[in-house]
């Protein structure tokens, strides 16, 4: 699958995008072994606790997984996963 | 009085007499400041139905209690007069420095009446306040202007003034200060140039005084606490500004493409935030008082758009850039440059050359009226020159500067401009994410994304999320940020510190400062009842439920491409319930039990 990054996450994965090899059952698989692949760096902007922070933006396919099942979401090998850390601005 | 001076400027024009009169304690109590205290005035003094570039109509600089505390970014002040873009009520909300010193120069208000005989600028040195000839100075853009007054009165003066685009009644002419700030939207610049006002220069040297320092020191740390260890508030807009939205609204598919025929746009990322700050970002700036620094300071050095100054903001980013399919980040900021450096919002110009641009496309303009320019999609030289003609009055920019509306209509297409009540629409597509079409066809200035940010629980998921395509619950999510910015802009504080706090903590610091006790919905209460006040202003102005409608482009049309393909705005489904929630008839008018509970019965 296709994983893309944004904001200080292009800082830290120093890429703007990448094509994950590993396949993935969910969302929360995928973001741990990010976290596996980047560190604490990365760790620090996407998770609370063990979970999603609820302000970091993960879009399947364009689908925002806070209003689906979070990081129970289910991904296929064809999917485009986008993360945003937490912003704003307007 | 604390927290307010205690005393409102009055400035006639048209005889030069200058007097000072108290602010009455109640209606300071009830409508805040700023947005809500000059509305009170606006409703109170003139007749709705006037034209808004005639002697009647007023111009009223007015800070909040919060400006020029210590207050987390308490430095706001608002431009509250009858829009000649919209014909409706206009609250332009600008930064920078100038609305505390104005404060400190010991007043709340400055009312502006009447016509000057010739051009003039005001100068205010505490008490001392003459009006002072500004002949020699018309025509200057917005640095030549504020060279020219510093000179003659104070090396310290915080100056607002108009550029040629206000003198030439350019509809969506703004009022800048500290050269880069603006009172941006709805044309205020146009009302003060057709009093033939140029500036308004200030020095203060005096302060706001607190009813209990150490519980508004309490609380301002409490609140600024929060703010610096909420991610955005305290790191994402300092390093990334509010560009940063671009590749977010894009990859929710409602970044709005082509004057709004679609809502994604491939090389957006071009234009965003992230590159900004790689390319001609020199520093992060914040106004007074400011702990977050969404400023940018930026500078072009590509020699055909070259140029230093501030921003793009992530409006003017996309206004420039998507709407006119545009993903040159350096002419982009050129344009921006032009509008700062003559005193035009961003948006609407861009969003008149969008426009423009679907027309000429269309065939409806030709080359023969643009003066041989090529007002193609994607054309960024023209794109540039097109704000520079328009800022400078001449050519094909005479056309423009009637906003997009107008313009539109004068080749038979009105369904074609990007607006409601005449005023374009900012960057997110109400097909894409369903309220904030909603606010933007209710906001009683015209389209705009700061009168109720709904984009922060539908997209960004603060403080919570909700899902962008549903249309339940919208109505009462629309009138809760409604209400709660109407209060928050009438403080003087900025709506950027809703990333990190809320009403409580407005409500708590308003309390400490002026003595006057505020729960939470007390002001809530006073954000609803300054709502519709804006709205009965608006009703006496000719304004109807008509008004209160999107583009028929976003209702019938779906977006083609992107993560929302398919999709259009149910805002014909929202309204009704929106009005009743509001406590308005299906036509939109506030009911009198309404009116009766909020104070505002005739």
């Amino acid at each position: 699958m296709k994983v893309k990054y944004f904001a200080i996450l292009r800082d830290i994965t120093k890429k703007k995008e990448e094509d994950w090899p590993e396949p993935e059952a969910t969302v929360g698989d995928l973001i741990r072994d990010l976290v596996v692949r980047y560190g604490h760096a990365f760790e620090r902007w996407v998770m609370k606790d063990g979970d999603l922070w609820a302000l970091v933006i993960i879009l399947v396919n364009g689908h925002d997984v806070r209003n689906l099942k979070r990081f129970a979401t289910a991904l296929s090998p064809d999917d485009v996963v986008v993360i945003f850390p937490p912003m704003g601005g307007g | 009085m604390h927290g307010w001076i205690g005393k409102i400027l009055r400035v006639d024009l048209s005889t030069g007499k200058i007097t000072k009169e108290a602010l009455d304690p109640v209606m300071a109590r009830d409508y805040i400041g700023a947005r809500g205290l000059g509305t009170k005035f606006m409703i109170d003094e003139v007749d709705p139905a006037v034209d808004p570039l005639s002697p009647q109509n007023k111009l009223i600089f007015v800070p909040g209690p919060l400006t020029g505390t210590y207050a987390p970014s308490g430095g706001r002040y608002n431009v509250v007069t009858k829009g000649p873009l919209t014909g409706a009520i206009a609250a332009a909300n600008s930064g920078g420095t100038w609305g505390a010193a104005f404060k400190f120069a010991g007043y709340d208000a400055l009312i502006f009446e009447g016509k000057a005989a010739k051009p003039v600028y005001l100068w205010i040195k505490d008490q001392a306040v003459e009006l002072r000839d500004a002949q020699h100075m018309w025509g200057k853009n917005i640095l030549g202007t504020s060279d020219a007054i510093r000179a003659e009165t104070d090396d310290d003066a915080k100056i607002a003034c108009i550029g040629k685009a206000g003198e030439n009644l350019v509809l969506f002419a703004a009022i800048m200060n500290d050269l880069h700030r603006a009172a941006g939207r709805s044309g205020v610049g146009a009302v003060m140039g057709s009093k033939n006002l140029k500036a308004v220069a200030v020095v203060g040297t005096n302060g706001v005084t607190t009813a209990d320092n150490a519980a508004f020191e309490k609380i301002v740390l409490q609140a600024r606490d929060k703010i610096q260890k909420h991610p955005v508030g305290g790191t994402g807009l300092r390093l990334y500004g509010t560009d940063v939205l671009t590749n977010i609204l894009n990859e929710v598919g409602g970044y709005p493409v082509k004057n709004f025929q679609d809502g994604y746009f491939p090389t957006a990322d071009k234009l965003g935030g992230e590159t900004l700050a790689k390319t001609l970002l020199k520093r992060p700036k914040g106004c007074f008082s400011c702990i977050i620094s969404c400023g940018r300071v930026t500078k072009v050095t590509n020699k055909k758009y070259a140029g230093e100054g501030e921003g793009p903001e992530y409006e003017s980013s996309w206004g420039f850039g998507g709407d006119c399919l545009i993903d040159n980040l350096d002419a982009v900021t050129k344009a921006n440059y032009i509008c700062n450096e003559n005193g035009m919002d961003t948006i609407t110009m861009a969003a008149t050359i969008a426009c423009a641009m679907e027309l000429y496309e269309m065939g409806l303009i030709t080359k023969a009226e643009t003066g041989g320019l090529a007002v193609e999609w994607g054309n960024a030289e023209v794109m540039v020159e097109l704000t520079r003609l328009t800022a400078m009055g001449e050519g094909f920019g005479k056309k423009l500067a009637v906003g997009s509306y107008r313009l539109a209509e004068s080749y038979g297409h009105p369904e074609l401009s990007m607006s409601v009540k005449k005023q374009e629409m900012p960057a997110y597509d109400s097909r894409a994410i369903q309220g904030i079409g909603l606010n933007f066809a209710t906001a009683n200035c015209g389209a705009a994304h700061v009168r109720g940010y709904t984009i922060a629980p539908e997209v960004l998921g603060t403080p919570m999320k909700v899902d962008k395509d549903a249309v339940d619950g919208k109505p009462a999510l629309v009138i809760q940020f409604q209400n709660l910015t109407a209060a928050l802009d009438s403080t003087g504080g900025c709506l950027f510190t809703t990333f990190g706090i809320g009403a409580p903590e407005y409500a708590g610091m308003l309390s400490a400062l002026t003595g006057v006790e505020y729960t939470p919905e007390a002001f809530m209460n006073c954000g609803e009842r300054i709502w519709n006040m804006e709205r009965q202003f608006n009703l006496a102005a000719g304004l109807t439920a008509k008004d209160d409608a999107l583009p028929p482009r976003l209702t019938k049309e779906p977006l083609k491409t992107g993560a929302s393909k398919g999709s259009v705005s149910r805002v014909p489904e929202m309204l009704p319930v929106y009005y009743e929630l509001r406590g308005w008839d299906a036509n939109g008018v506030p009911t009198q039990a309404k009116l009766a509970a909020l104070g505002l019965a005739q």
